[in-house]
């Protein structure tokens, strides 16, 4: 298992991949769901959120063997609630 | 696992028994005549690539099975003994007169997407682009047919004693939906139409009046009829090739997953959206008890797997196939 630090780095990098916004973009001021949806060229609504998240879920499973479960959040959750989220669901550790 | 299978060649006006059957509208087999009217077009994608069907062919389709489906709403309205109701019933009248405020702005809205997606095929593709103008054309009969639906149960509240919805709530309700997807719009509109079927069957077993019964029941038996011009309108969009299934798995794991549209208004967070009004959201009180019953919750579940399996050709079992499926559609 990866250290939390190696952890959180991938997902970060793997929602600014998939959401299409960059770090200090995303993280900098710490978006909300529907904030994401809004600034993101990519995004029209929840369904392509929840597409991101997937893809990031995925990029764990194929780099780390974890499978992570997808969340049904709320709009006004923080991005960095998201990562936390993801984080603990690898430390719980599902193997594939 | 889901399991890929061929669209299987059944006669549609016996699929739509069925259906009418699974969305528990049905509480005898002899209701269940013979049917001696059109049905819908159920491999639309064929019918403009391999039969040559033209548009105004389908047109005239659509438009025989809207005459032959038509009930009046005054009639109905009129039947009901308003002295019979209870407190639950008139309830329920007067939720489902909310709900169905908001079909106008959906079918608005198709009506807006349909044309603008059509024209982007016209020259590049066009059987897609006859397909997605016969679903603009069906979106006003869609639309009349869900005026019936809305006029009688807000008509039906009032004379029960409820004070008419505000201008301005109606305002409110009438907010056009915005665009997204077409083929993740259509999907989403097959699934809506089969938890409204579902509800009006819940809500239709719960009432003693005749009046109040039968109203429920051919409000119920339209939303199983548009529930598969929906299917058919999606399953030529992915036959066609140009919109990719995994939008129709998106959007059927978006409601079937933990928290999902499927729960509406039982969900410990409903999302207020400013954009438009999800129906399925605001049942209050005992319509959205009846409507988060188990038994409700599981037919809606057989609808949705049901129309996803005939939209992609792709038979998942439960909510966990959906989703496995779809993630392994979306990659990394």
């Amino acid at each position: 298992m990866a250290d939390v630090g190696e952890l959180k780095d991938f997902i970060c990098q793997k929602f600014c991949e998939n959401v299409g916004l960059n770090a200090e973009e995303l993280f900098g001021a710490d978006l909300t769901l529907a904030e994401v949806i809004a600034r993101s060229d990519r995004m029209t609504n929840s369904v392509d959120l929840m597409e991101a998240f997937a893809k990031s879920s995925n990029a764990l499973r194929k780099q780390y063997a974890i499978r992570v479960r997808l969340p049904a959040l709320s709009l006004d959750t923080p991005i960095s609630q998201v990562v936390d989220l993801f984080v603990r669901e690898c430390q719980q550790g599902r193997p594939v | 696992m889901a399991a890929v299978r061929e669209h299987g060649l059944v006669k549609p006006a016996l699929l739509e028994d069925a259906l009418v059957r699974m969305s528990g509208l049905v509480e005898s087999p002899a209701e269940l005549e013979p049917p001696r009217r059109p049905t819908v077009v159920v491999d639309l994608y064929r019918a403009f690539k391999e039969e040559g069907r033209r548009l105004v062919d389908i047109t005239w389709d659509q438009h025989r099975l809207h005459e032959a489906r038509r009930w009046s709403a005054t009639a109905l309205v009129d039947s009901v003994r308003l002295e019979q109701l209870t407190e639950r019933d008139r309830f329920v009248v007067w939720s489902a007169g909310k709900a169905e405020m908001t079909a106008k702005p959906s079918a608005d809205r198709m009506a807006r997407l349909a044309d603008k997606e059509c024209r982007r095929w016209v020259g590049q593709d066009n059987v897609v682009a006859s397909i997605i103008q016969a679903l603009g054309t069906w979106s006003r009969y869609w639309n009349e047919e869900e005026a019936h639906h809305e006029t009688s149960f807000t008509q039906l509240a009032m004379r029960a004693g409820f004070e008419p919805l505000s201008d301005d709530a109606v305002i409110e309700y009438r907010k056009v939906f915005p665009d997204d997807d077409l083929l993740r719009t259509v999907t989403m509109l097959a699934f809506s139409e089969s938890i409204a079927s579902v509800n009006y069957g819940q809500y239709m077993r719960q009432v003693t009046d005749p009046g109040l019964k039968a109203l429920f029941k051919h409000v119920g038996a339209d939303e199983v009829q548009h529930m598969q011009y929906f299917i058919s309108f999606a399953k030529a969009l992915v036959d066609s090739g140009a919109y990719p299934a995994k939008e129709a798995f998106a959007v059927a794991h978006f409601f079937l997953r933990e928290e999902g549209e499927l729960y509406g208004s039982a969900r410990e967070h409903v999302e207020d959206r400013g954009t438009h009004i999800n129906w399925w959201d605001h049942l209050e009180n005992e319509a959205g008890r009846t409507a988060a019953a188990p038994e409700a919750l599981d037919r809606k579940r057989s609808l949705i797997l049901h129309s996803l399996r005939r939209i992609t050709g792709v038979a998942c079992a439960s909510a966990e196939e959906v989703e496995d499926y779809w993630m392994d559609l979306v990659g990394c």
